[in-house]
């Protein structure tokens, strides 16, 4: 499809969606072509950073409309050839489109090459991922202007506006009203006239799934979940999108146990009893390099990924972004070879364009390293919390434990060891490794931080003194004062 | 009535010299050309791309020129990446011709040539249009290569007299002692059996990348060249939005308007020089 926004009084014509007509002012509709036809092609034997794939062709279509683009294919066309977008044939078919200034359009036209229904009495809950809080600039959360535009799409589709809620909740520690305050999601489902749940606060309902149990948020299994996570490079997990967005339908407990048992295997089966679920992702400014929070930068890619199938969506995100796919999205079962996945809309090919990774050890500070002992969100959240707030405070290198899965290999040869958080503690304890502190996890995060900072700039094994604690009170109280 | 009063320029290659030294090297030249200096200069206009896998990380361009000619005077920056020597000229006329300043020097200077060449190829890419270019690896040998191919449709020109136009630049290199192929001889046969870069352009149909400044005094006081007329237009981001992608509508309008402002016709120019950096472009 070609869009073009034209005057509707002087017919003047834009690749951009603007407002009013600049000459006459009149006003502006959209003009969607959709016989395409091959014009123009060209082979190209460059390689650049964001096409390091060589040669492509790039073909340039004209609609019905006389309107052109140019796209990028590696198959081969010829000229005066009909240019089609093949529908999905398959149930685990992945959809890729690009957004062309109109990330409405890129939504719609990602549903419309794949089997996706919505009849007027469904019930829909719409996840969006927001874990803290986190302006939309910083790609943290599920994009404002593309949660906007997905709410219309479903709208659209003949959903009642009564019969669709916004759920999630944020990292456990983070209060998620104030990390979607912060993301804009609020203020959009307030346009919308929607309403927003705090996950956390359940009811959750107990199921069972191969031999685990989990505490279910119960709007989710009796909606049709339409899954809208954003794209993000994860330091522990590698990557995080579709499947580990649905993670947070899990109460705490339930999520603390997830991580603690192993999250490889839990979230595949956590996956398969929530009964109906349709990803929607948010790849429009995606996160690369130390994510899954702040330390993580925008990666603009300008993408809608869609398909029944979450973890083949995860799947071909990565191969797009020459990410490696992680473990626990290989562990759900549905999409080992990402090769075999069918991907419409887009060819994965002539998308490749690498995405910075994220380095395992690393923490917001540069002289605190982290082992992950696959620690579960708290103390990620934690973590991040603490480190980052030492920024610009130099020490000698600190590894703080994070996380019960840890072996002897892990801690080998590493010094200034500190266990952050109850389960590193128990896990070291069993081991029968004493670090050269610990931090738990539910103290005041003051002392908490006061800790992190002494060990980091002195050489003994410094404690919280009572000192300490009545200044962590007095700094509470003054931060309600001013509150 | 303005006048050239100077000119200058660096020689255009590979050289590792800063930008700020390319500039000061071509407006020396112009400052001895023009038997003037520094303190005669009443306004500057400069034009770059402010490369960044150069590793200068300089923006801010007129400020740098502050600093290298230690005088505080309006300096302005107009980047406009291929076009951008013609526009300084462009702006430096005009302003003249409106004000009590005597003279104007208009600079351009890049260094471009300073990483791979996929990285260059990126920053080049950073002046197509965003969206539909960029994301669809629309680089500029690729966007005039469409050009081409429409042109070749609608005209019936060959690749043949693309490579004419290469064999008769390359023939002009090889005496001018600035120029990067300085010397070096280019044959017919190898311009046509050169690696296709994008179909149906080939590596001599595309202007090799170049380090390097030029520099220009123009001046009210009556000097040898007069610049009877200029014209400046734009067009469309990218080709693909325009109405006819094989007409160049904005260089008409700059040249008729130039035309006009010298009360001259085609007819009446002996010598023309042309600038692109695509072989299809110069015949277009």
């Amino acid at each position: 499809m070609i869009i073009r926004w034209i005057c509707d009084r002087c017919n003047k014509k834009w690749i951009y969606p603007v407002e009013k007509c600049v000459y006459c002012k009149g006003e502006i509709t959209k003009q969607k072509g959709s016989k395409l036809k091959v014009v123009g092609i060209t082979k190209v034997s460059i390689q650049s950073p964001m096409h390091p794939i060589i040669p492509y062709n790039i073909i340039l279509l004209q609609d019905e409309f006389g309107n052109r683009m140019p796209k990028k294919t590696m198959k081969d066309y010829k000229l005066g050839d009909n240019y089609i977008q093949e529908k999905a044939k398959t149930e685990d078919a992945v959809s890729i489109a690009k957004v062309k200034y109109d990330v409405y359009e890129a939504i719609k036209e990602t549903l419309g090459l794949l089997k996706f229904e919505l009849s007027p009495n469904d019930k829909v809950l719409v996840k969006p991922s927001i874990i803290a809080a986190a302006y939309p600039y910083q790609a943290v959360n599920t994009d404002p202007e593309f949660f906007d535009a997905l709410l219309k799409v479903l709208f659209e589709l003949g959903v009642k506006k009564e019969d669709v809620v916004v759920a999630e909740q944020a990292l456990i520690g983070s209060d998620v009203n104030d990390a979607a305050a912060k993301a804009g999601i609020l203020e959009v489902c307030k346009k919308n006239g929607v309403n927003f749940f705090d996950i956390s606060k359940g009811p959750f309902e107990e199921i069972e799934s191969e031999g685990f149990s989990f505490k279910i948020f119960k709007e989710a299994l009796n909606r049709k979940v339409i899954n809208a996570p954003i794209m993000k490079t994860n330091f522990q997990l590698g990557f995080s999108g579709a499947l580990e967005n649905l993670a947070r339908f899990a109460d705490e407990k339930t999520q603390r146990e997830m991580y603690y048992v192993g999250f490889d295997k839990i979230i595949a089966k956590l996956a398969k009893v929530i009964p109906n679920v349709f990803t929607i992702a948010d790849a429009t400014k995606a996160m690369q390099g130390q994510g899954p929070l702040a330390s993580g930068e925008p990666a603009f890619l300008n993408l809608v990924l869609a398909g029944k199938n979450f973890a083949a969506v995860d799947a071909i995100f990565c191969e797009v972004t020459l990410l490696e796919i992680p473990p626990y999205i290989d562990a759900y079962g549905k999409c080992l070879d990402s090769k075999h996945i069918e991907v419409v809309g887009n060819e994965v090919d002539a998308l490749k364009y690498s995405i910075l990774p994220a380095v395992p050890h690393d923490t917001p500070h540069p002289d605190i390293k982290v082992i992950d002992g696959k620690s579960c969100p708290a103390c990620l959240n934690l973590l991040y919390n603490l480190t980052s707030k030492l920024i610009g405070l130099r020490g000698e290198e600190l590894n703080l434990i994070i996380g019960s899965m840890l072996t002897e290999d892990m801690l080998k040869g590493k010094e200034r060891l500190v266990a952050l958080g109850g389960c590193a503690i128990k896990k070291l304890q069993s081991m029968k490794f004493e670090p050269m502190a610990e931090i738990e996890e539910n103290i005041d995060q003051f002392e908490q931080l006061v800790l992190l900072k002494k060990l980091l700039i002195t050489q003994g094994r410094p404690k919280i003194t009572p000192i300490d604690k009545v200044k962590s009170k007095m700094t509470k109280l003054l931060s309600k004062v001013i509150r | 009535m303005i006048f050239v009063k100077g000119v200058g320029m660096t020689r255009f290659g590979t050289q590792e010299d800063a930008s700020y030294h390319m500039a000061y090297e071509s407006v020396m030249e112009a400052l001895n050309d023009a038997d003037m200096t520094m303190n005669e200069i009443d306004a500057v206009f400069v034009s770059s791309i402010e490369v960044t896998s150069n590793g200068e990380r300089q923006k801010h361009s007129a400020s740098m020129l502050s600093s290298l000619f230690q005088k505080k005077m309006p300096i302005l920056a107009l980047p406009a990446g291929c076009a951008g020597g013609g526009t300084a000229l462009w702006t430096a006329v005009k302003l003249q011709r409106s004000s009590n300043y005597d003279n104007v020097l208009a600079v351009a200077f890049d260094k471009i040539v300073a990483n791979i060449s996929k990285k260059v190829t990126d920053e080049i890419l950073m002046g197509g249009e965003r969206i539909y270019e960029q994301t669809e690896g629309l680089n500029f040998p690729a966007q005039n290569a469409l050009v081409a191919q429409q042109y070749m449709m609608k005209h019936g020109a060959t690749t043949d007299d693309f490579a004419l136009v290469a064999y008769k630049n390359h023939k002009n290199a090889y005496f001018n002692p600035k120029a990067r192929f300085y010397h070096k001889k280019v044959s017919l046969e190898e311009i046509k059996s050169s690696p296709v870069v994008a179909s149906p352009l080939r590596l001599f149909d595309c202007s090799i990348s170049c380090n390097g400044s030029a520099a220009l005094i123009i001046s009210k006081e009556k000097g040898s060249v007069e610049i009877a007329g200029s014209g400046e237009s734009n067009d469309y981001l990218g080709p693909f939005e325009r109405e006819d992608m094989t007409s160049l509508e904005a260089t008409r309008m700059a040249a008729a308007n130039a035309y006009k402002e010298a009360g001259i016709c085609p007819e009446d120019i002996d010598i023309a020089e042309v600038h692109d950096a695509f072989t299809p472009l110069e015949i277009i």
